[in-house]
């Protein structure tokens, strides 16, 4: 029995990670009794994930609470947003599933960049903000400093904000009646031509796809054949249903409710996010706005540390991309390497996860290359080209002009460490838009950076400068002409493409003095002199020599020597196996990780 | 004396001609400060009852042989610690009981390892009576301060009076005599020019054999406690290198022949160019010869039949080890059984330390390509000799750890 617009109400909760956004739902949850107190647990829903992996149950992206006030039954969906910055569109067609938001904010930490971030998607959906005040019952509790930062960005009299304690239990139903109250009902037509906003969705090896919607006009049946607008593939509803926490199937969603659709399909990249889902048959509609194919910001190339796994890696990046539309790889070679895939990725978060799932879920050991940019190259005889993989970038003398992707940068930082941020923005080619204070103690700085040189230890640079307590949330803000240099990575003269780097010609002898030491510390001493140059072109920028090893153990070996010396030699020996032939030199795998990891500061960049 | 028996394998698993007996002696006066052996110091009261229990073991241990039959000895070593703090009265019992239980080749080689400061005319006199045909002085260095550093009791000059001693005593009975110095490389205290003295003053003491190690700090001894406290740097791998080449080219030019990784010796080259003062006993570790191991934490390796293992070794403590044998038990702590792949990896390691290597076909039975892509590499590389025999240049020797894994299948 479908409700009727009226006595609905769509909301999300804008958190940061640890202030409190499972208790609250949790409170949520027991207030409504969408929970019996015998199954109740804490951070419930958050569970849910990990019984999803045993195929137990599916993730409850919307969860459907009811409650009753002035006599009248409500119900409220509960949708969740993915807190971080690589998701940020993900984010806003969760938001687009909704017309309010409850900005949760701790008392003590007060607003965080990604929350700031998730805010301003929030106000630019035209949600009804209601921000509340959570861990109240802490005595580092500074409320009314939150409250004052809050009303500086959202425009709302501090008076007006709720303070909770979502551990306690404390303001929470009157959370509940303000949602009630604050937040609009959903507008659409329920007997107009369907249309649903898929805000999300996955793949289930036990159900196949499922699309989570929100129901904007008409309604969907089981049964229904239904249409995907942009992914243009018709199929049949299997299953319609909303979380309750847990997924009941119903016979319809109809317009205003959030819930789940199963359109019996096997891939997500058909059921995309932003996408409309239509009836077939029925007369042609808009499709609903800000549908986005997904964008990769960051590229790494994934390789299998033993060549006989490239089809293992394969298969596993076909499965994986099965359930993250987002994820983007093509193969390539590597004469270092040998043969792996150029990935894209939302970000460093997405690369992240995506490589631990791979190493993890499918047993793979992997060398991952440094995350790149991709570069957008006027090639002097006319037409751009796009490179993705910085050994591609074709010879200096054919390049006009190469293009980087800037972003917008927001920096949320206590006012003490206003200087040291500044510092490290400049120093990454950072040039200031504004700068403005929340309070006495917090500031909002605004920069505009070459996204390349966020994508290494800018983060980590950040928070140790501040001590932890900056945060920064950034957006893709278009392309920009600069003076780059490719720096190539020669052993013995061979040129080690896992290696090439694309940097500003301000920081490529940084770069190359860089690689080269740390190429020599960790490549051991061969049979016979390792030169190792970094280059620009064919003008040497760095060199090293690696000397030649003159000797193994020269210690004695008789009867009781002879079980050690072996196990010492099988060692020996099985290092060797895990070495990757470069010319006649040996580098052991550990050595090509250790060189492309990005988190040490002495990167150069 | 030196053997001249030629050992004969058949197949490069295990050399079945060579039979060795290793006797453990556990005593020193005073600890080194780079010594992990096993070895104790005090237990004066319990070192006679030791060698009455060493003689008692090895009937245990003859007894154990059962269907291995009753092999003839081809050498006997006593090593440890400081055999020589036994009376040499015991060490003659010891050694007669032997003779008693197994039959012995008629060039046997016996080997006792001696400290210079305990070998005056009487020990050297009970020595050679005993029927020792080797003994080994753990000389180190020539150079004093060297000495101190590594806490070794005696000073340079010890040495060669202990030499004169034994050379004395040997020919005062009429009896061949052979001499063994072992020497260490890499030490605090020593710069090229003491390792050059070291290396002349050893020469010049003419000995029949010479062994030269590079110091490994080991983490349960003085040395390996200081430099876990960073009082201590571990020795250069290029400076080591520097001495290894130095020793190499020394004692080339004294004539010894290097015929081992460590060790050098002089004398007439046989067939195999093993030169004729070689150490038997130790070749036989070396060719996977069948050895018993007796006292405490000595090593024994019987192969069976097929020739895999297995390895024991006895435990290290001398109380439980005179328990153990009062009680009629053999004192053995642990043993490992061998596959086929770690006996042939084990061959191949331990027949390439020496000269003599490994001929085409015995390489393949151990499932190594004489000529093959690996081999050569590593003879364009200069750190093997040319085909078709698989043999280390001396080169090579000081890279016997790389060759080995990179031949092994």
């Amino acid at each position: 029995m479908p409700t009727e617009l009226a006595r609905l109400r769509n909301f999300c909760i804008i958190a940061h990670i640890d202030h409190g956004k499972s208790t609250l739902a949790d409170r949520l949850l027991d207030l409504t009794h969408a929970v019996s107190e015998r199954n109740m647990r804490a951070q419930y829903l958050d569970k849910m994930d990990l019984e999803r992996e045993r195929g137990i149950t599916i993730k409850a992206q919307a969860v459907r609470l009811a409650h009753t006030a002035d006599g009248v039954d409500y119900v409220l969906n509960l949708i969740d947003t993915p807190g971080h910055v690589d998701f940020t569109y993900e984010v806003s067609r969760a938001m687009a599933a909704c017309e309010g938001a409850v900005l949760l904010v701790d008392a003590a930490q007060g607003i965080e960049a990604q929350t700031l971030a998730n805010l301003y998607l929030a106000l630019e959906a035209d949600l009804t903000i209601i921000p509340v005040i959570n861990k109240i019952d802490l005595p580092a509790a500074q409320p009314e400093r939150v409250a004052r930062e809050i009303e500086q960005v959202v425009g709302i009299p501090a008076e007006d904000m709720l303070r909770v304690s979502a551990k306690t239990g404390e303001g929470v139903p009157a959370l509940l009646e303000a949602i009630v109250r604050r937040v609009p009902p959903p507008t659409g037509d329920p007997d107009g031509p369907t249309r649903a906003l898929i805000f999300d969705s996955l793949y289930d090896s036990y159900r196949g796809v499922i699309a989570y919607v929100r129901m904007v006009d008409g309604s969907v049946r089981k049964g229904d054949r239904v249409r995907m607008v942009a992914a243009a593939g018709v199929s049949e509803a299997e299953e319609v249903g909303v979380f309750a926490p847990e997924a009941v199937a119903t016979q319809e969603l109809a317009s205003g409710e959030v819930g789940y659709l199963i359109p019996g399909l096997k891939n997500v990249a058909q059921a995309k996010v932003g996408d409309t889902v239509t009836i077939a048959g029925q007369p042609s509609v808009e499709p609903l706005p800000g549908y986005r194919e997904p964008r990769p910001m960051v590229y790494a190339g994934l390789y299998p540390i033993e060549g006989d796994d490239f089809p293992d890696l394969r298969d596993a990046l076909d499965r994986l991309r099965l359930n993250d539309a987002a994820l983007i790889y093509e193969p390539e070679t590597s004469l270092a390497l040998g043969f792996g895939f150029r990935c894209g990725f939302l970000g460093l978060l997405h690369m992240e996860i995506v490589r631990e799932r791979l190493e993890r879920e499918f047993d793979l050991e992997l060398i991952t290359t440094a995350p790149n940019v991709a570069y957008r190259v006027t090639v002097s005889t006319g037409g751009t080209v796009t490179v993705s993989n910085p050994s591609e970038l074709p010879d200096p003398g054919a390049i006009e002009r190469i293009e980087e992707p800037y972003v917008d940068a927001m920096i949320l930082s206590p006012s003490d460490h206003i200087g040291a941020v500044m510092e490290l923005c400049q120093s990454r080619r950072g040039t200031l838009q504004t700068m403005e204070y929340l309070s006495e103690e917090r500031v909002e700085l605004r920069y505009q950076l070459p996204l390349a040189e966020i994508i290494f230890d800018f983060f980590d640079q950040l928070k140790s400068r501040t001590r932890g307590y900056a945060s920064l949330d950034y957006e893709p803000s278009g392309y920009r002409a600069a003076d780059l240099v490719k720096v190539d990575v020669l052993l013995q003269g061979e040129p080690i493409d896992a290696f090439s780097a694309i940097v500003h010609k301000d920081k490529a002898y940084a770069y190359g003095r860089a690689m080269a030491t740390k190429l020599k510390k960790l490549i051991p001493r061969q049979l016979y002199e390792v030169p190792i140059q970094a280059t620009i072109g064919s003008r040497v920028i760095a060199r090293e020599t690696i000397t030649p090893r003159r000797k193994d153990v020269l210690a004695k070996c008789y009867g009781g020597d002879v079980t050690r010396k072996r196990k010492l030699l099988e060692r020996q020996k099985e290092g060797k196996k895990r070495m990757k032939q470069i010319g006649r030199v040996e580098v052991p795998q550990e050595a090509f990780v250790a060189a492309l990891r990005t988190d040490d500061g002495d990167a150069g960049r | 004396m030196s053997s001249t028996l030629v050992p004969v394998a058949a197949g490069p698993l295990v050399d079945r001609s060579l039979f060795g007996v290793y006797l453990h002696v556990p005593f020193c006066r005073t600890r080194c400060h780079y010594c992990d052996f096993v070895t104790y110091t005090g237990m004066e009261a319990l070192r006679r009852p030791y060698a009455a229990a060493l003689a008692a073991e090895a009937e245990l241990a003859v007894a154990a042989l059962g269907d291995a039959g009753r092999p003839t000895v081809t050498s006997v070593f006593v090593g440890g610690g400081t055999p020589t703090l036994l009376p040499p009265a015991d060490l003659a019992r010891v050694l007669q009981r032997l003779r008693g239980l197994l039959d012995h080749a008629p060039a046997v080689e016996v080997t006792v390892e001696a400290n210079p400061e305990t070998v005056d005319r009487a020990l050297a006199d009970g020595l050679v009576a005993a029927g020792v045909t080797r003994v080994s002085l753990g000389a180190q260095s020539f150079d004093d301060r060297v000495l101190a550093a590594l806490g070794r009791p005696h000073d340079a000059e010890r040495v060669g009076l202990a030499v004169a001693t034994l050379r004395a005593a040997a020919a005062a009975a009429g009896r061949p005599l052979d001499l063994n110095l072992d020497l260490i490389f890499g030490c605090p205290g020593e710069d090229a020019a003491s390792w050059e003295r070291s290396l002349e003053a050893a020469v010049a003491i003419g000995p029949e054999h010479l062994s030269a190690y590079a110091l490994t700090i080991e983490p349960a001894t003085k040395f390996g406690r200081m430099v876990a406290a960073g009082r201590m740097a571990e020795p250069d791998e290029d400076v080591l290198a520097d001495r290894y080449e130095r020793a190499c080219a020394v004692l080339a030019g004294a004539g010894y022949a290097h015929y081992e990784v460590s060790n050098w010796a002089r004398g007439r080259r046989a067939a195999d160019g093993f030169p004729a003062h070689a150490s038997l006993h130790n070749r036989t570790y070396w060719r996977r010869g069948a050895y018993l191991g007796l006292g405490a934490g000595a090593h024994e390796f019987v192969p069976e039949g097929d020739g895999f293992g297995p390895r024991r070794w006895n435990v290290p403590g001398v109380p439980e080890y005179l328990a153990a044998v009062r009680a009629g038990r053999r004192p053995t702590l642990g043993q490992e059984a061998l596959d086929g792949e770690q006996a042939r990896f084990e061959a191949l390691a331990l027949r390439l330390r020496t000269l003599d290597g490994l001929d085409g076909e015995e390489a393949g039975a151990l499932g190594v390509d004489a000529t093959g892509p690996a081999a050569t590499e590593l003879r364009s590389a200069g750190l093997l000799a040319p085909g078709p025999t698989l043999r280390l240049t001396e080169r090579g020797m000081f890279l016997h750890g790389e060759v080995v894994s990179r031949l092994a299948p």
